[in-house]
């Protein structure tokens, strides 16, 4: 039996067509999974939050740590001029951490091994945190790009790299979470199919393999939306507070 | 009187007992392996992204390939800077 490593990243249509204009806006699997994602977190603090303990039950247990894991990493890194922005980096975090441990379940689909889906989500950081940017420093944001005590001479260069390292903040950021997601499911979806091509006598050591690999794909899970959120606080801190 | 400044000695040892147990905890946990996987695309991106810029300018200007190559060693020069950057970044922080 040969399986296609790359099979397990197809999008397809489930149920009916709908097309407005040019754009295709049909139900796929990768929208149902961003779905379930969603309301996985709802339901988790919803029922986290519903009944106030002074001893925490497990749900609360683990919606209260979320919390004080998401404001701990803003006020390290961002400060405390980020608090604001506290929804917004947790609805992320939550996001990205919810469609990555979903996709580890068999059967299911990861959303953020999809390039578009990735970048869309650091467009809006990029864009967001730009935007931010401007509205808090006017044009003085611009100073972004001119680092201090630079000779005069080099200044038009160090300029252009400045500008070259600000764009390439959303396709890193993108890039990133896409790569490491695809790369794992695709190395675990190789390694399970040298188990079966192997048989009985040699599939023992691909199947070990593939077993640490499932662990380490954990850590990457939960890796990636952290490292996500947390230079989303990074680029929001150098918008709030210029220089520093 | 003499009890309050009993307390407050020991709130401020207590205090620095913390603070010693963070610095501690900074070395080695997640943030490390997150600023290695940033660092290490960062470098990458920049060269692509510097690349990517030269190739747009190019054929706007009609000067192919002279602002390709230019663009792309500029790229390459902002992910190694990047990469100082965060190093420096780092030091600054285990010093003081």
């Amino acid at each position: 039996m040969t399986t296609n490593p790359m099979h397990q990243f197809e999008v397809y249509r489930i149920g009916p067509e709908i097309i407005l204009g040019s754009l295709n806006l049909s139900f796929t699997n990768a929208s149902l999974f961003m779905v379930i994602s969603a309301t996985l977190i709802l339901i988790l603090l919803f029922i986290g939050t519903k009944k106030n303990l002074l001893v925490p039950s497990k749900m609360q247990l683990i919606s209260e740590m979320s919390y004080t894991f998401v404001a701990k990493m803003i006020n390290d890194t961002a400060g405390s001029n980020a608090k604001p922005f506290f929804p917004f980096i947790f609805t992320i975090f939550m996001f990205v951490l919810f469609c990555n441990m979903v996709g580890m379940l068999p059967y299911s689909f990861t959303v953020t091994s999809h390039i578009i889906v990735t970048f869309v989500l650091a467009g809006i950081v990029f864009v967001g945190v730009t935007v931010i940017g401007f509205i808090k420093h006017g044009i003085k944001y611009l100073n972004l790009f001119v680092p201090k005590g630079v000779p005069v001479v080099l200044l038009p260069l160090i300029v252009i790299i400045e500008i070259i390292s600000y764009l390439s903040r959303p396709i890193s950021l993108s890039v990133r979470l896409f790569a490491n997601m695809m790369a794992g499911h695709t190395m675990l979806k190789v390694f399970g199919g040298f188990v079966i091509s192997l048989g009985i006598l040699g599939g023992w050591l691909p199947l070990s393999f593939s077993i640490a690999l499932t662990g380490l794909e954990v850590l990457v899970a939960f890796l990636q939306a952290y490292v996500f959120a947390i230079l989303t606080c990074i680029y929001l801190n150098d918008a709030l507070n210029l220089h520093h | 009187m003499k009890n309050l400044k009993e307390i407050s000695t020991r709130l401020e040892i207590a205090k620095k007992k913390i603070k010693d147990r963070h610095v501690e905890n900074d070395g080695s946990n997640v943030s490390s392996l997150g600023v290695g996987l940033k660092i290490s695309t960062e470098l990458v991106v920049s060269v692509v992204v510097g690349a990517t810029i030269g190739f747009i300018l190019d054929s706007w200007f009609d000067t192919k390939p002279v602002l390709i190559i230019c663009f792309f060693v500029i790229g390459a020069i902002a992910g190694i800077w990047n990469v100082i950057k965060v190093a420096k970044k780092m030091q600054n922080k285990i010093k003081g």
